[in-house]
């Protein structure tokens, strides 16, 4: 076995800023339809869609990192993942486009982050880290922290 | 691979356990009873042996003690007592820890096994010696007469019967589904081809059949052929001879010569003796494999899998209909509804498949009214009605804590001990009964107690002191008893080991409602206690009422509605509360556009649906009634489950969805919990 365990990341952009999420949670990649919405919710949660014969909950990511009105372009794309690879925990994040998967090792990931987890975001979002790819630096998501942000 | 073998032994020895404690109980009813005391022993031989084989050496090792207590027992070399009985209950329930972790790790562990070891031993020390040698010979030693009978029978049928449409052939498949059979066929005056006549029978058979069905059950299989042909029926002997060797080469003989078996002769052989009872063993054996080949052991998740697949093709099918009808072509149509047809009984089965009797989960109360009832000297009798009646899996896991809990209360606060029993006049045995059947689509459980019941005066006085309701409010009675369900609610002033601490119906309640069942209560002073459970047979189909509010569509449970009024008819006030006025009755209402915060928009053609809840009428205000629906329930996922008015969704035949509307959640949480809040 490599000692460096390779990680593959999806990376998306939400305004300018680029975010990524883990592959390997990744199910699907969306246009965004419609979406059926369920009363008595947080603003940020936009209602469900029907995927496959599963009813899968939509949150609209943009909104939860402080995006005041995000506005839906051609690029705007529903992902889908479940945390933990159960059907129960498929959900739905709605961001302004998707980039590229990519992979690093772990000692790449760059300690102090910028964004500051609680500057204008709706939500108390924590990162896994930053990274450094080209000219970019990409913000790997908690997504741990992130799922129980949006159960709770 | 070994864990999957591990992983099917484990589910199997918990099968074999679960048999283990239904026979101790029984055998506590019926010390002597031999059937049961061999049942007791086989479900430990076979823990024992596939616990090593299959490397869980301390379970193999210590039930190999346990055994030979009732090794000893069913060779009358030590007597059933309740002493035994109690220190069983306590190994099993060592089995069941020592499979849920594998073998013993921590020395702690170890010294309690050994302790339990060191009391069986007290028993069965005395016979030592001969402990090994009375497992070997476990099997064959002493086969008892089980009760079967063999007959020799001869069937010669006419010429003529194949033109009445009988097979004789399934007259032999009927008699081998009676028990172990031979067959035998004589087809000597089967003629030449030239001479042969395809609609007319030359055969005649001989059928040695072991069964334990009586004479007439055999006799019933001929009932339409009595006629046309000649039958003779000889009870050769008792207990099963298939495998005596004498017959078996008679059998042989007559096979090969084609000779029809003559009954003087088969009644002549002496089929007593070690080869008979060896025999029978091999019959035994064979009661075994039979049984086992009856049900095949699927893994749940495989039949999670199976409805879930069957639900989503019943959702597709609808959007085939759909297509079909709008196409007019009437191809399409006729192989929609014969696809919709297959469907309905594809999911009928589906969903039979996934139905299991409450009996499985019935041994554990069974179990615990029994060491609850000891550690509190108490008696209580527990009678089961309705075992058989079968739930959905998903339901039944999720009854269990809420019934074991109702069943905890009633031992705990309703039973009485015996002197208090007598005290009062009543016997100083207690009674709980369970109760389950069927109603419409609904499955009813009761649990009856007949002890001291519950004192509203003192549920009043409870709710006061924990500030869950107003001093000087006016309730009725069956209000008060409600007020068992509310959270943070417990009786007992001290809390005690078995019940109350602090969680208590409040939970039941809840876990019911999440299978949208209902709880209610009846109690009687100084007579008892009845809880009773309405709980639906499927969680995940429904009939649906299909109502659109806002841009919405909303599925309402038909079961929970009792009528449909256009708001036209009824006069609605909102000044105080919601009361709406129909057929000069009032009643409360909600009104779906307020409460799921959409805009407030009059809509003309509105319409109330009055829903039950509990024995109150709500009325439920939305846009449109649009018609009646059966939809598959598909949950909203971990990120939705907590909302209170919502509780599943349902994918409509044009894919959109509907949002499922929990009424008992949605008037609880809005209308009740309102006026609850009287503090």
């Amino acid at each position: 076995m490599a000692e460096k365990q390779l990680t593959s990341i999806l990376s998306f952009n939400i305004k300018d800023e680029l975010f990524a999420f883990d592959t390997d949670t990744v199910r699907n990649i969306l246009e965004v339809g419609k979406i059926t919405k369920v009363p008595n919710t947080k603003e940020y949660f936009l209602g469900v869609i029907n995927l496959h014969g599963n009813i899968i909950p939509v949150v609209d990511f943009r909104m939860m990192m402080g995006v005041k009105k995000p506005k839906d372009t051609k690029d705007t794309v529903i992902i889908v993942l479940s945390n933990d690879g159960q059907t129960d925990s498929l959900i739905g994040l709605i961001v302004d486009g998707v980039k590229e998967v990519s992979s690093f090792s772990e000692d790449q990931i760059l300690e102090d982050t910028i964004i500051d987890a609680a500057s204008g975001t709706l939500i108390n979002i924590t990162f896994r880290g930053t990274l450094k790819s080209d000219t970019e630096f990409i913000h790997i998501i908690n997504q741990d922290d992130l799922m129980e942000e949006i159960e709770n | 691979m070994i864990d999957k073998f591990k992983a099917k032994f484990v589910e199997e020895a918990q099968d074999n356990v679960r048999d283990l404690e239904e026979a101790l109980l029984l055998l506590e009813e019926d010390l002597n009873n031999r059937d049961i005391i061999e049942r007791i022993f086989r479900a430990m031989h076979s823990l024992k042996g596939g616990g090593a084989m299959f490397g869980f050496n301390d379970l193999s090792d210590f039930t190999h003690h346990l055994e030979t207590i009732f090794d000893l027992i069913r060779n009358d070399k030590l007597n059933a007592d309740q002493d035994i009985i109690s220190l069983t209950f306590n190994s099993v329930d060592h089995i069941k820890f020592l499979l849920s972790i594998g073998n013993i790790e921590s020395e702690e562990d170890r010294k309690e096994q050994a302790e339990l070891i060191r009391n069986i031993s007290k028993y069965t020390s005395s016979s030592a010696p001969q402990q090994e040698k009375t497992v070997e010979s476990s099997d064959s030693a002493d086969v008892v007469d089980d009760g079967s009978k063999t007959y020799l029978i001869t069937i010669v049928p006419d010429a003529e019967i194949l033109k009445n449409g009988t097979n004789p052939l399934f007259l032999m498949d009927d008699l081998h589904a009676l028990g172990e059979a031979v067959t035998i066929s004589y087809c000597n005056d089967v003629p030449v081809i030239s001479e042969f006549d395809p609609v007319k029978n030359y055969c005649s058979w001989q059928v040695i059949l072991n069964t334990l069905e009586p004479l007439n059950e055999i006799k019933d299989v001929f009932i339409f052929v009595e006629d046309e042909c000649e039958l003779e029926i000889t009870e050769i002997a008792a207990g099963n001879v298939l495998s005596h060797p004498q017959f078996g080469g008679l059998i042989e003989k007559a096979r090969t010569e084609e000779k029809p078996l003559d009954k003087d002769i088969v009644l002549n052989i002496d089929f007593s003796g070690e080869n008979g009872a060896k025999a029978a063993a091999t019959k035994k054996k064979n009661i075994f494999k039979d049984h086992k080949i009856s049900s095949i052991r699927v893994a749940s998740t495989k039949i999670d899998d199976l409805v879930n697949l069957v639900s989503e093709m019943v959702t597709i099918q609808a959007q085939l209909t759909l297509y079909a009808e709008n196409s007019g072509d009437p191809t399409i149509v006729a192989l929609s509804e014969n696809i919709q047809k297959l469907s309905r009984q594809l999911r009928d089965n589906a969903f039979e498949i996934s139905l299991i009797p409450i009996q499985n989960e019935l041994m554990r109360f069974q179990r615990l009214v029994r060491d609850l009832s000891k550690e509190m000297n108490k008696e209580i009798d527990f009678i089961i009605e309705g075992g058989e009646i079968e739930l959905d899996k998903n339901i039944i896991e999720n009854l269990t804590d809420p019934l074991l809990h109702i069943i905890r209360n009633s031992v705990d606060h309703g039973i009485e001990s015996p002197e208090e029993r007598i005290k009062a006049g009543k016997s100083p045995k207690g009674t709980i009964v369970f109760k389950a059947y069927y109603s419409g689509a609904n499955v009813i459980i009761k649990i009856q107690d007949d002890g001291r019941g519950i004192d509203p005066e003192m549920i009043m006085q409870k709710a006061i002191e924990r500030d869950l309701i107003k001093k000087d409010i006016e309730l009725s009675k069956k209000e008060i008893l409600d007020l068992v369900f509310l959270s943070g609610f417990t009786t007992r002033a001290e809390v005690s080991d078995i019940s109350g601490r602090g969680v208590g119906m409040d939970v039941v309640k809840r876990k019911i409602n999440g299978i949208r069942g209902e709880v209610s209560i009846e109690s009687e002073v100084g007579q008892g206690t009845i809880l009773t459970l309405e709980i639906p047979l499927t969680l995940s189909i429904i009939d649906g009422l299909l109502v659109t509010v806002a841009e919405n569509q909303y599925v309402i449970p038909i079961s929970n509605i009792e009528k449909i009024y256009s708001i036209a008819d009824v006069k609605l006030s909102s000044s105080f509360n919601n009361i709406a006025v129909i057929d000069d009755k009032q009643y409360s209402y909600l009104n779906l556009r307020e409460i799921f915060e959409e805009e407030d928009v009059s809509v003309d053609d509105s319409q109330l649906v009055l829903v039950k809840y509990e024995d109150k009428r709500v009325g439920v205000i939305v846009d449109n009634v649009i018609g009646e629906y059966q939809t598959v329930v598909k949950p909203l996922g971990r990120f939705l489950k907590k909302l209170e008015n919502v509780s599943g969704a349902s994918i409509m035949g044009d894919g959109t969805i509907s949002l499922v509307i929990d009424t008992n959640r949605l008037i609880y949480y809005n209308d009740i919990q309102k006026y609850k809040n009287v503090k």
